[in-house]
């Protein structure tokens, strides 16, 4: 029922998305960002970026007013944008967490509350282990983390992102970890730096202070192929030299995390589509390209069609997960 | 020394007119937003940050961090004038400055804090030029159990100093646990005690809590004694700030007790909250004259100011050297950073000195700019107090509803800042104590936070609260501070002294 | 001012024991839903530490038998009390002066509900001056209205914070 209506509302987006590509809807007063972490969260640059861009290039012509709703893992702003069944002018940014979120815990919204506008990017995870460590890559990780006691592993949350790839990278080779959640992957970057914690599996962006400082060494990064070759970050090695865990043995394709912007479900199509249009334009700019380098995140820009199925495929993944360490409520 | 070369470099780049333009730009802004409850310093910041893409970096740090003095200086004005802290630091303000302005010395207290707090800046600047190498090696040695023995540490120095009877403190204490336990438990991951209410699953707000119990329970306790401000008179003459400045030395020791327990809270990082209740905590306990605490003993507001400026100052360095972000505000000036093309980390003081250093420069001059420009304010917000009551308090009313309202635009919050000043009012009037509740309320969900995660690392054994030599000296100095009361009780029981006096408050 | 005093009994009166009582047995509520709203997520200990409900469980606890001891303070101290002699929390006097501060703010926040903040600040700054404060009605008005807009430029136009607004701002165009 829950999945038909998405499906359905999806279906009708992505229709007049691609069929009026000049939707005739416009914004007539100031748009809301509506964003769901914290400020100065990984989320809350995500959006920011596409503030400033729109906002210099004039974009739209109305302005734009960023408001911060991270409580309660973000369900804060979720739960905000989806009492406003309908209204156009919540654009609310998020991760993969607007439709895992309510799996793990009682929140008062449901992932069909909102239509798909787009997603954007995608942010990569790494393994990453304390510059002293004496595990040099993935095979001596993974047989570190056999032995009986295993490897403290830090992390962003409980039941989030991080500890659902960590639950993985545990089915897929056997290893043992203890997840220790800290507020943001900012702190687990730090923990690690500072040796108390074996491991974390931050994103790039969280980990690159002290890795330039060689305080903290990648072992292998969860994406399909190898990252972008950019310049040189520490120890003589680039972003492109980390190899992918698939390519070290970790029997995991990818694990990516989406940034994502939705609008409260039942917002008229043309302003869905007049949204994907105006992020098409955002993520054509070069400034945008320039946050995808700096941050190391993927260039994927997806509506539609697309972002159903790429939405569809990381929840079923990630709700075996959930199913297998019993962590789904109700 | 390097440290001094590097200095001086910094000097060269911050002391342009543009730049101390920019300061005072900054600083205005700053006590503009600090003031007002319902803005903070991290609302300003991202006003301005769009405005400073354009900018050099170290223009754009300079702009920032001014308004971030300003913000903490504006704060401090509230919580003195009006009993409404701006910022959670500046709540151990209120516990001396405000009855110093009941008793008709606002104008020295407002005086007496912005220099305590230039001081602990200064203080704070200080530790930063001369130990920037150290100090971020230092910080990487905390984890959580670190944290959680410094938390203790706080309540340890804070618990114990009151009058009332200790079921109440007792209760109030635990109250602000409790609340401080609404909403995502991020151990977990799962909601607590939010009884399937969408409007608790976000928690419930420091500041809702603060404005309520503070502000509104105040001027429900002003209206009903009907005193309308009348004792409050702030004039301000050159005369008087001179006549301050001549005061502070008589604080030396406060001073520096403060200073470095503010510098060690930013470093830790603590936090200037920690820190300025730890440090009025201990100005208390060993005082001489504990009785004027709390009915606007001077060393009482000269205690937080200093330690909460000390710290906030401090906590700049771990900031840039690691990357971790102190505050809200910090975080949001560490987006900038990165849009600014800047990676914060230990690798920027050797990647960009000339930043790093003409920050560090500018909060020399920042700080003093700031505290020139808030003295000259003193007269205006003076100016405020003589405005008839009833149209005054009304207006402070509206402000701590808006206030409220923007901390979550939530109109909830607005019932429950009502909910929070009777609760304030009744406590009062029945002497519970409220501090304790604002304290559990601010470091509770953080000091559980890193008992559980402590917990975690050692598989459920409590030894690893002296697993090291510097968590292991840090609890043990908390229990002892704790057991103190108890002991010099003791001591003064067996020493024969009249049990009558023996006063085990609150233990 | 004189708003409420009138309208209350000069007698009235409501004793301090009256209040400890009632406030201990409010905070002793709290404190046992607290505790109870913490059974589902596990009080116990186990070997990764305490479980989610564990401190609330027992702050829970502690609120409640913590309010029992005041309770327990408060009637002692009553019985210690010589019959007849009464501390007061709040006389009529007090209590109007009080109310009269209060009511209108209640209405303040029921205004801001239906109204938005803007208008309702204006309305609420009008009638206290013109009925508390004595000033005259367009002195009144020129007040909460500067007010209002006031607060408008700062938070809607300056700092763009949007503040909860009603069917005035809707009608006038303003977002």
């Amino acid at each position: 029922m829950k999945k038909t209506i998405l499906a359905a509302a999806l279906l009708a987006s992505a229709f007049t998305a691609g069929a009026a590509g000049a939707a005739d809807w416009k914004p007539a007063k100031p748009v809301e960002f509506v964003v769901t972490s914290g400020a100065g969260g990984g989320t809350d640059n995500f959006a920011r970026t596409i503030q400033a861009i729109v906002t210099k290039h004039k974009l739209v012509a109305q302005p734009i007013v960023v408001v911060n709703k991270g409580g309660g893992n973000g369900a804060e702003g979720y739960v905000y944008s989806a009492s406003a069944a309908g209204d156009p002018y919540k654009l609310t940014f998020g991760t993969n967490n607007q439709y895992l979120l309510p799996y793990v815990a009682k929140l008062g919204y449901k992932a069909s509350d909102f239509a798909p506008v787009a997603t954007m990017a995608l942010d990569e995870f790494l393994i990453w282990v304390n510059g002293e460590s004496p595990l040099k890559d993935t095979k001596a990780y993974v047989e570190a983390a056999k032995k009986p006691d295993g490897l403290r592993m830090g992390g962003s949350q409980s039941k989030d992102t991080d500890q659902t790839l960590v639950s993985l990278i545990s089915q897929a080779t056997g290893a043992k970890f203890t997840y220790i959640p800290f507020k943001s992957g900012g702190e687990a970057a730090v923990q690690l730096a500072g040796a108390h914690i074996d491991s974390n599996v931050n994103n790039p962006n969280e980990n690159i202070g002290q890795w330039k400082a060689g305080m903290v060494r990648p072992l292998c990064v969860f994406s399909p192929a190898r990252m972008e070759a950019g310049p040189k970050v520490a120890q003589g090695m680039g972003w492109s030299d980390i190899p992918t865990c698939k390519e070290t043995g970790i029997a995991i394709d990818s694990y990516r995390m989406p940034r994502t912007v939705w609008l409260p479900a039942g917002a008229p199509p043309d302003a869905v589509a007049f949204y994907a249009d105006l992020l098409k334009k955002v993520s054509a700019t070069p400034e945008w390209k320039e946050y995808i380098e700096r941050t190391s995140q993927s260039d994927a820009f997806m509506a539609g069609e697309d972002m159903i199925k790429f939405v569809k495929q990381d929840e079923t993944r990630a709700v075996e997960v959930f199913k297998a360490e019993k962590w789904i409520v109700q | 020394m390097d440290n001094v070369a590097n200095l001086m470099h910094g000097f060269s780049i911050a002391l342009t007119a543009y730049h101390v333009g920019l300061m005072m730009a900054g600083v205005m802004l700053g006590i503009l937003v600090g003031v007002l409850p319902g803005l903070g310093a991290p609302n300003g910041v991202s006003l301005l940050l769009p405005l400073t893409f354009t900018m050099d970096p170290v223009s754009a740090i300079i702009l920032l961090t001014s308004m971030y003095w300003g913000a903490l200086f504006g704060g401090s004005t509230t919580s003195i004038l009006f009993n409404i802290p701006g910022e959670p630091s500046s709540v151990a303000t209120t516990f001396d400055g405000y009855p110093m302005a009941k008793n008709g010395r606002a104008a020295h207290a407002l005086t007496l804090a912005f220099l305590s707090a230039a001081t602990g800046a200064l203080f704070g600047v200080l530790v930063i030029t001369l130990l920037s190498g150290w100090v971020a090696k230092f910080a990487l040695k905390f984890s959580s159990p670190e944290f959680f023995a410094v938390y203790l540490l706080t309540f340890a120095s804070f618990i114990g100093m009151g009058h009332s009877s200790p079921f109440k403190t007792v209760v109030s204490m635990m109250l602000g646990f409790a609340f401080a336990a609404i909403g995502m438990d991020t151990i977990s991951g799962s909601l607590r005690l939010t009884f399937d209410m969408i409007e608790l699953v976000k928690g419930i707000s420091f500041l809702v809590a603060v404005i309520g119990l503070f502000g509104l329970g105040e001027l429900l306790l002003t209206m009903e004694e009907g005193l309308r401000f009348d004792g409050i008179r702030a004039r301000i003459s050159p005369r008087e700030v001179f006549q301050t400045v001549r005061e502070l030395p008589r604080y030396w020791l406060t001073l520096l007790r403060s200073g470095l327990i503010g510098c060690w809270m930013g470093i830790t990082p603590g936090g200037p909250t920690a820190a300025s209740f730890m440090s009025y905590g201990i100005a208390k306990r060993f005082a001489r004259r504990k009785d004027g605490y709390g009915k606007g003993e001077p060393a009482g507001v000269v205690a937080p100011e200093t330690a909460d400026h000390a710290a906030g100052t401090s906590a700049i360095l771990p900031m840039l050297a690691l990357g971790i972000p102190g505050s809200a505000t910090a975080a949001v000036m560490m987006g900038g950073l990165m849009i600014w093309g800047m990676t914060p980390g230990p690798m920027l003081f050797i990647e960009r000195p000339d930043f790093v250093w003409g920050l560090i420069a500018s909060m020399y001059l920042g700080n003093v700019v700031a505290v020139v420009l808030v003295l000259a304010t003193v007269p205006l917000f003076a100016a405020i107090l003589r405005i008839p009551f009833s149209i005054i308090g009304p207006v402070i009313v509206v402000v701590c509803f808006i206030g409220a309202y923007t901390v979550d635009g939530s109109v909830f919050d607005m019932g429950l800042v009502l909910a929070f000043g009777l609760a304030g009012y009744v406590f009062k009037k029945l002497d519970y104590p409220i501090a304790p509740l604002v304290l559990a309320m601010v470091l509770g969900d953080k000091a559980e936070d890193a008992f559980r995660q402590s917990m975690i690392m050692s598989k459920g054994t409590l030894g690893i609260f002296w697993s090291n030599p510097l968590v292991g000296t840090i609890m043990t100095l908390a229990l002892l501070l704790l057991l103190w009361p108890l002991a010099s009780a003791l001591v003064q029981r067996l020493g024969g002294a009249g049990s009558a006096s023996s006063s085990v408050q609150a233990g | 001012m004189p708003m409420f005093p009138g309208r209350l009994p000069a007698g009235f009166v409501i004793t301090r024991f009256a209040m400890e009582v009632a406030t201990a047995l409010v905070t002793a509520g709290i404190g046992a839903v607290v505790a109870l709203g913490s059974l589902e997520y596990g009080t116990g200990w186990d070997d990764a530490g305490p479980q989610a409900g564990y401190f609330p469980f027992y702050i829970g606890l502690f609120i409640v038998l913590a309010s029992l001891g005041t309770l327990t303070q408060a009637v002692l101290h009553q019985r210690g009390r010589q019959r007849g002699s009464r501390e007061v929390f709040l006389n009529a006097e007090q209590a109007g002066r009080v109310l009269a501060f209060g009511l209108p703010m209640v209405a303040f926040v029921v205004a801001t509900v239906l109204l938005g903040l803007y208008v309702a600040t204006a309305l609420y700054l009008f009638g206290v001056m013109v009925v508390q404060g004595k000033y005259r009605a367009w002195q009144a008005a020129a007040v909460g209205g500067g007010t209002a807009v006031f607060f408008f430029v700062l938070f809607e136009i300056w700092f763009q914070v949007p503040i909860l607004k009603g069917p005035l701002e809707a009608w006038l165009g303003l977002h």
